[in-house]
C-alpha cells in the first residue's frame, strides 16, 4: 500500500516537472515552425463542390482556400496582404485599379499563371455567376492585359469595395486553360480543384474525406509546413467533439462542437478554442419570408412575425450566448456601414396579433390564423433548434407552423431555385463591405436563379435596387455610407427578412497546432503557415 | 349437413382454451410485469393531455434545470427550457401510435401475402416469396432512411417506412403456418363443402395462425418504436412532433454536460419496449398448448 503511494506520488511529481519544462520550453523561445505532419480537420457539413468561385458555401470555402491563392490576403485587421498579386494601384479618379502579379506562380499542373487568368475568370465568372461579385464588380467595364503580369481594371465610377473581398474566396483566379469554352458550372474540375495554393488537391472520397497534399513548387518559399491535410466529414456534433478530444482530429471551425461543449473543451490542456479568423465575414443569421406567398406578402404580416419573436432568447438560449441580437442586416461589426437607428420590432405578442387582426387574419375557432411552412438551413442543430423556436413563437399568435427538413442541396434549390417555402432561414457573411456581402440579399435581379446564398425573400423593391447600383458608384465612402443607410432603413421597413442575430463562430484546434490562424479570412483561407510543434508534450 | 358437426366440434374445443389464455398469462410474473408496464405507459399517453395542457415544444421553464431541482418541472427542463417530462407523456403518445399503426400495416401486409402464397401456392407462392426475399435482402432499416430521406421526414412518412420494412419475416412465419394447415383434413373439409377459398383463409386458417400472429406483433410494436427514435435519433423524425427518440436525439449534443437531457426519454423506450417483449413472452408461452400441459 504504502509503497504503492509512494510511487504514484513520484509519478506525480515527475510528470508536474515535465510539464514545467514542456511550458517554459513552449514560451522561452519563439520557435521556428517545423516542417512535416498531416492535419485532419473537420469539414461540416460535406461541400457540394471544392471551387469557391461558384459555390460560396462555408464548407466550400474552408478547403477551396487551400488549393487557391487570391490576389490578397487579408490580416487580422482586414488590411489587404500581398498574394498573387505583389502591389496594387488605385488610380487617383478612382477609375482603375491596376494589380501587378506575382511572377513565376504555376498551376498545380504545371501551366504559367498570368493575367489572362484573371482577365478570363473577372469576365466569365466574377461578374456573370459569383452570387456576391456580380455587386463587386458591377463597375469594371474594361479588363486590360498590358502583359502577362498586370491586369488594369477599368471601372465607369469608383469602385471601394473591390479591394474587400479579392482575397481567394471573393474572387477566385480559375484556370483558363482548364475552363474558357466550357460549360463552367458543370467542369469536372470543380470537383478536383487546380489551382496556384499551398496545397494540391489529391483526392475526394464522397461522405468520407477530402485529401491535399503539400505543393512543392509554391511560390512561397519555405511553405506549406503541413506535408498533408486531411477533411473529414464527420456529421455529428457529439462525434465530432470526441474525435477533437481523442487527438484523432487536430482542427474544425464553425462552431463544430455543441456550444454547450465548448467551455468543457476549452478547459482541456491539449485543445484551444480559437475565436480569431472569422474577422472577414461579419455573419448575420437571419429569417427570410417568402414574399409570394399570399400571407407573407402583406407587410403587417410579416412585421407581425418580428414582433412575435424575442432575439434575445434567440441569441442567450438557441444560440447559448454564441450569438448576439441583430438590429439590422448590416452588423454592428461593418462599423460604419450599420445603421443602429432603423424600425425595431421589439418582442411583443400583443402587437403582433393586432397587426394580425388588422390584416384581416382572425383566430380561427381553432384559435390558428393560418399556417406556413418552415424549411432550416441544414447546417446543424442550431439551426434545427432556430426553427423549433419558431414555430413555437408563432403558435403564440396563431399561426401554425410545420418544420420540414433535407439536405443542403434540397434546401438551396428550394428556397433559390423553385421558391417553394414560407419561411426560411440562413446566415450569410456581410463582409467587410455591404456591397459584398449584404445586397445579395435583397437585389431582385437574383430572385429565383438558384443561385445559392442570394436573395431568397422574393423581395423586388426597384427603389433598393436602385440605391445598390448607386452605391456601387459611389466615390466617397461617406457617400456610401448614406446609401447603405438608406437602404437599410427601407428593407427593416419592408421587411422581406428578419435579422435575427449575429453569429459568432468559434474553432477549436489542438494546442501543438501553431499558426492556425494568421488572417482575418482564415477561415476561408489558406493553412500554409499551420504547423505541428513536435515537442509538444501531445 | 352432418359433414359440418365435426368444424363446429373443432371450433368449440377451440373456446375453453381461449378463456384461460388471460388466466395463464396472469399466471407469468413476468408477463405480469410486462403488462403492468405497459398499462403505465398507456395511460402516460392517454393523461398526457390531462397531466400536461400545454404544448410539450414549448419552452416554459429556465433551460437545463436538472431533474429535481424544481418542483414544477420533477424531469428538469432541456437545452430550449422545454419541460422533459411532458416530453415524455407526450411522446408516449407518438411512440405508442407510430409503433402500432406500423405494425398495423406491416400485418396487413404479411398476413395477406402469406396467407396467400401459402395458401394458393405455386406461381402466386413463388411470385410473392420473390418479393419478399427482395425486401429480405436490403437491411430494414437502412431501407426505413431510405424512404424517409427521399420523403421527407413527416409522421406519416415515418409510419410508412417501418410498415413497408417490417412485414418481410412475418409473411414468411404466416405462409409456413398456412402451408402446414393447407393439407389438415380442416381445410380439406372446407374445401369439398365448397367454401370460397377467401372465406376459408378468413374463417378457417387464419383464426388458427392467429397465436404466433399475436406474439410477433407485440415484438413488431417494439421493435417499431426502436426503428423511429433511432431514426429520430439521426435527425429523421418529423420536428414537428415530440417523440422519444426526437428527445434522445436533442439531447445527444449536449450528453457530456447535461446527461439527462437524453437519458430520460431513453429510459422511456427501454421501459416500452421491455414491457412488449415480456408481454410477447408471455403471450408465447400462454398460446403454446404444449407449454400450457406442462
Amino acid at each position: 500500500m504504502t509503497s504503492n503511494a509512494s510511487r504514484s506520488l513520484l509519478l506525480r511529481v515527475a510528470s508536474l516537472a515535465v510539464g514545467v519544462t514542456a511550458l517554459f520550453g513552449g514560451t522561452a523561445f519563439a520557435q521556428a515552425p517545423q516542417n512535416g505532419g498531416t492535419l485532419t480537420a473537420i469539414v461540416q457539413p460535406e461541400p457540394v463542390t471544392l471551387t469557391s468561385a461558384i459555390n460560396t458555401a462555408a464548407p466550400t470555402g474552408f478547403i477551396s482556400g487551400n488549393v487557391f491563392d487570391g490576389l490578397v490576403d487579408y490580416d487580422l485587421n482586414l488590411n489587404p496582404k500581398p498574394a498573387l498579386a505583389e502591389r496594387w494601384e488605385v488610380a487617383p479618379d478612382g477609375l482603375s485599379i491596376t494589380f501587378f502579379l506575382r511572377r513565376g506562380v504555376t498551376w498545380h499542373d504545371g501551366h504559367p499563371f498570368t493575367s489572362a487568368d484573371v482577365k478570363w475568370t473577372l469576365e466569365n465568372v466574377w461578374k456573370t455567376i459569383h452570387p456576391r461579385n456580380q455587386a463587386t464588380f458591377g463597375r469594371v467595364t474594361q479588363v486590360e492585359t498590358p502583359d502577362d503580369h498586370t491586369v488594369v481594371l477599368r471601372l465607369s465610377e469608383p469602385s471601394l469595395a473591390i479591394l474587400s473581398s479579392v482575397n481567394s474566396n471573393g474572387a477566385q483566379v480559375l484556370p483558363k486553360h482548364l475552363y474558357a469554352g466550357t460549360d463552367i458550372l458543370n467542369n469536372p474540375h470543380n470537383l478536383k480543384p487546380v489551382g496556384t495554393g499551398a496545397f494540391v488537391f489529391k483526392e475526394w472520397s464522397k461522405g468520407n474525406h477530402v485529401i491535399l497534399e503539400r505543393n512543392p513548387n509554391y511560390w512561397d518559399k519555405g511553405k506549406p509546413h503541413l506535408d498533408r491535410i486531411v477533411f473529414k466529414v464527420i456529421p455529428d456534433a457529439a462525434a465530432r467533439a470526441a474525435a477533437l478530444e481523442k487527438g484523432d482530429v487536430q482542427y474544425a471551425v464553425f462552431s463544430p462542437v455543441p456550444l454547450k461543449d465548448a467551455e468543457r473543451l476549452a478547459k482541456l490542456p491539449n485543445l484551444k478554442i480559437e475565436t480569431r479568423g472569422y474577422e472577414w465575414l461579419s455573419p448575420w443569421l437571419f429569417f427570410d419570408l417568402n414574399v409570394d406567398n399570399p400571407y407573407l406578402k402583406d407587410v403587417r404580416v410579416r412585421r407581425a412575425i418580428a414582433h412575435a419573436i424575442d432575439r434575445k432568447a434567440i441569441s442567450n438560449i438557441v444560440w447559448y450566448g454564441f450569438a448576439k441580437p441583430a438590429i439590422s442586416p448590416v452588423p454592428t461589426t461593418l462599423g460604419a456601414f450599420h445603421d443602429a437607428t432603423v424600425p425595431q420590432y421589439e418582442f411583443d405578442t400583443k402587437k403582433a396579433e393586432a397587426l394580425l387582426d388588422e390584416a384581416g387574419y382572425k383566430r380561427g375557432p381553432d384559435g390558428v390564423r393560418f399556417a406556413l411552412t418552415h424549411d432550416f438551413i441544414p447546417y446543424g442543430d442550431d439551426y434545427k433548434r432556430t426553427g423549433e423556436y419558431l414555430k413555437q413563437a408563432l403558435k403564440r399568435v396563431g399561426i401554425e407552423v410545420t418544420i420540414r427538413s433535407q439536405d443542403t442541396a434540397a434546401f438551396t434549390k428550394r428556397v433559390y431555385g423553385d421558391r417553394d417555402f414560407d419561411i426560411s432561414s440562413a446566415w450569410f457573411a456581410a463582409f467587410s463591405d455591404p456591397q459584398v456581402g449584404v445586397t445579395r440579399a435583397y437585389w431582385s435581379g437574383w430572385v429565383g436563379k438558384n443561385t445559392p446564398w442570394t436573395n431568397g425573400s422574393g423581395y423586388r423593391n426597384p427603389e433598393v435596387d436602385a440605391l445598390i447600383a448607386q452605391a456601387q458608384g459611389q466615390a466617397r465612402q461617406e457617400d456610401r455610407i448614406a446609401t447603405f443607410k438608406k437602404i437599410q432603413q427601407i428593407v427593416q421597413t419592408d421587411l422581406p427578412s428578419i435579422p435575427l442575430a449575429e453569429l459568432k463562430f468559434f474553432s477549436v484546434h489542438a494546442a501543438n497546432l501553431k499558426d492556425v490562424v494568421t488572417h482575418g479570412d482564415q477561415i476561408y483561407g489558406s493553412l500554409k503557415d499551420a504547423w505541428f510543434d513536435k515537442t509538444a508534450s501531445n | 349437413m352432418s359433414l359440418a358437426e365435426p368444424l363446429a366440434a373443432a371450433a368449440t374445443a377451440q373456446r375453453p382454451a381461449r378463456r384461460g389464455l388471460s388466466a395463464r398469462l396472469l399466471r407469468k410474473p413476468s408477463a405480469v410485469a410486462g403488462l403492468v408496464l405497459l398499462s403505465a405507459i398507456l395511460a402516460m399517453a392517454a393523461l398526457a393531455d390531462v397531466v400536461y395542457p400545454l404544448d410539450p415544444l414549448d419552452m416554459v421553464g429556465t433551460p437545463f434545470l436538472w431533474p429535481g431541482a424544481d418542483p414544477d418541472f420533477p424531469l428538469g427542463t432541456d437545452m430550449m427550457g422545454r419541460d422533459i417530462a411532458s416530453g415524455v407523456f407526450h411522446g408516449a403518445r407518438v411512440s405508442l401510435l407510430i409503433g402500432a399503426v406500423a405494425t398495423l400495416m406491416s400485418l396487413v401486409i404479411g398476413v395477406g401475402v402469406g396467407a396467400v402464397a401459402g395458401f394458393f401456392r405455386g406461381r402466386a407462392d413463388h411470385l410473392l416469396m420473390h418479393v419478399t426475399e427482395l425486401f429480405q435482402t436490403i437491411p430494414p432499416f437502412l431501407f426505413a432512411i431510405v424512404i424517409v430521406a427521399i420523403l421527407q421526414p413527416t409522421m406519416t412518412t415515418v409510419v410508412v417506412a417501418i410498415g413497408l420494412t417490417s412485414w418481410p419475416s412475418l409473411a414468411r412465419l404466416v405462409r409456413a403456418e398456412v402451408l402446414r394447415l393447407r393439407d389438415g383434413e380442416m381445410v380439406q373439409a372446407s374445401i369439398v363443402l365448397g367454401l370460397s377459398d377467401a372465406r376459408i383463409i378468413l374463417t378457417h386458417v387464419l383464426p388458427n395462425v392467429m397465436a404466433p400472429i399475436v406474439v410477433s406483433a407485440s415484438i413488431m410494436v417494439a421493435s417499431a418504436i426502436l426503428t423511429e427514435s433511432s431514426l429520430a435519433f439521426l435527425g429523421l423524425g418529423d420536428p414537428n412532433i415530440v417523440s422519444w427518440g426526437s428527445m434522445v436525439g436533442a439531447g445527444r449534443e449536449v450528453l457530456r454536460t447535461d446527461w439527462y437531457v437524453a437519458t430520460v426519454p431513453g429510459l422511456a423506450i427501454v421501459a416500452a419496449v421491455l414491457a412488449l417483449n415480456l408481454l410477447g413472452d408471455g403471450l408465447n408461452d400462454a398460446l403454446d398448448p404444449r407449454q400450457n400441459r406442462r
